[in-house]
């Protein structure tokens, strides 16, 4: 989303432009930015008032520091990293994630109901089965401890690579992976009483070669 | 290929990360096994669920929000600062004021602070090395480029464990503030640590808050962003103490430090001075909360009483 197309702004030129003094450009670095942020920090929070709180936020901190990005990582990243560090000063010290136990589940019903669904042609059974998949998957995500869920979802969900996840994080190569088997193996045994949800619909497509799920993630190793 | 050999392995062949021999090992197991298959594939639907994780359109007034938020900040900040009369001193002065801040002593606690002057033998220390407290200070390094970090400094003349948090946001506890640091500090051997974070994260409501925790005994340090430091200032506030004590190390640009009795003892404080300097400020502030003000060593200590 936000990708630029030949006519827009390059993000280093209104950076620059605001160094100067010129604050319609941030508002265009907030425009280009603002639904990346929001949908992060509501993957991380599970709540879109407080996803807008930490959006929120993370911009006016992008603005008291915007002076002193000098560029060396996407300001994409830095973004990701500032919202992270957003998210754990606020929402860690206010414990808003009451951690619910996976039997519950209807009372979130609603909200779930204006998510947008990927593929609006597939039949009725497999969007209630994916609706079901993604509420199970929310709840036990929210169980996940802070700094293992921070970067599942960075890796899984936002897709960046180790390294960037290195530079939002600013944890070393190795920590990073082993958070990530540690947030794995967590989340693989927190559905384990739901993995007929995440077996169905799957033929064995195992024997096909290079069958990664992931695309577009270098290793770190 | 066993089993437990393949467990191990099934997240890096989802990574695709695996050399194509190992692949192929794997996947000749996983055709003859059908528990590791089972496996195989409930850990790639989840793979692919977590792809798929949806998260709604920002809100419409989304951008509204947040600029009038940002822009609310950026008056408060900029009416504070209007609000100053005059500066106190030069960068001369005070940097020669800084230098008489260089000296702390023992903490009620009975714990004997011992340093030495900054700049003192290493080439790199720059001139306004900014003192926070007992035990510990804080320097600017040169790192190339014109580039500056802050560095902590800290030692102790006996053998304790420590913890270094820092926090943007003056009211979050120490134990939920962003761990730094933590190790044991040795008899008379100093500890350096470089605080990048502070210049990427600061609040532009507050100083930062570093919570330096020795044995369990937490103080906080609310340090300012810049130099030099500003003598009278008007201030309305209602806050909590922290909140209070952090706004004004950032409106004086005065280094604060924090004992508290237990944690929980934040109250709330207003303040409303108009041309008051910080001695004034931090006496009406703590009126009836049951902390006193003292300056020891150059700096403000906020004590229990």
């Amino acid at each position: 989303m936000n990708g630029l197309d030949r006519f827009e702004l390059s993000d280093e030129w209104l950076i620059e432009r605001f160094k100067e003094g010129d604050e319609t450009a941030f508002d265009q670095l907030v425009r280009r930015y603002e639904q990346k942020v929001f949908q992060h920090a509501y993957r991380l929070t599970g709540n879109p008032d407080d996803a807008a709180d930490v959006a929120a936020e993370a911009f006016l901190r992008m603005y008291t520091a915007l002076r002193r990005f000098r560029g060396d990582a996407q300001l994409s990243t830095w973004l990701y990293r500032i919202v992270q560090n957003v998210y754990y000063d606020f929402y860690k010290r206010e414990q808003r994630h009451q951690h619910l136990p996976l039997e519950i589940s209807s009372e979130e019903g609603d909200e779930l109901m204006e998510l947008p669904i990927p593929d609006e042609s597939a039949d009725l059974d497999a969007l209630l089965l994916e609706r079901e998949r993604q509420r199970v998957l929310r709840e036990a995500i929210d169980k996940l401890p802070d700094y293992q869920r921070v970067v599942m979802i960075l890796f899984h969900v936002e897709q960046l690579s180790y390294e960037e996840i290195a530079t939002v994080t600013g944890l070393p190569l190795g920590t990073i992976k082993s958070r990530l088997n540690r947030a794995r193996a967590t989340l693989r045994e927190l559905l384990e009483p739901y993995r007929e949800l995440f077996e169905v619909g799957d033929s064995p497509t195992w024997s096909e070669p290079n069958d990664a799920v992931q695309t577009g993630q270098s290793s770190a190793e | 290929m066993r089993c437990k050999q393949v467990r191990v392995l099934l997240s890096d062949d989802l990574e695709g990360a695996l050399s194509p021999a190992m692949a192929e090992s794997l996947r000749a197991h996983l055709s003859a096994c059908a528990d590791c298959r089972r496996e195989w594939q409930l850990q790639r639907g989840i793979w692919r669920s977590l792809q798929r994780m949806p998260a709604p359109d920002a809100p419409a007034d989304l951008h509204a929000r947040i600029m009038t938020y940002v822009r609310g900040h950026q008056r408060a900040r900029a009416q504070s600062l209007r609000g100053l009369l005059w500066r106190w001193v030069g960068a001369a002065v005070a940097a020669a004021a800084l230098f008489l801040l260089g000296f702390f002593s023992a903490r009620p606690g009975g714990v004997m602070a011992d340093f030495k002057l900054f700049g003192s033998g290493k080439s790199s220390v720059e001139q306004d090395s900014r003192p926070v407290a007992s035990g510990i200070r804080l320097e600017w390094r040169a790192v190339g480029g014109g580039e500056r970090i802050p560095v902590l400094h800290a030692a102790l003349n006996r053998q304790a464990s420590a913890i270094l948090a820092w926090s943007s946001e003056p009211g979050v506890p120490p134990r939920l503030a962003q761990r730094i640091w933590q190790g044991t500090l040795q008899p008379g051997k100093a500890v350096e640590i470089p605080l990048p974070l502070l210049l990427q994260q600061s609040s532009p409501r507050y100083a930062a808050t570093l919570w330096w925790t020795v044995d369990d005994q937490h103080r906080a340090f609310f340090v300012p962003e810049g130099y030099p430091p500003m003598a009278r200032a008007n201030l309305r506030l209602r806050a909590s103490l922290s909140e209070a004590l952090a706004m004004l190390a950032d409106a004086y640009q005065a280094p604060i430090e924090w004992l508290p009795a237990t944690y929980s003892t934040n109250p709330t404080v207003v303040l409303d001075v108009h041309d008051a300097t910080l001695e004034d400020a931090l006496h009406q502030l703590l009126i009836g909360t049951g902390y006193i003000a003292r300056q020891e060593h150059g700096h403000w200590r906020v004590l229990p009483r």
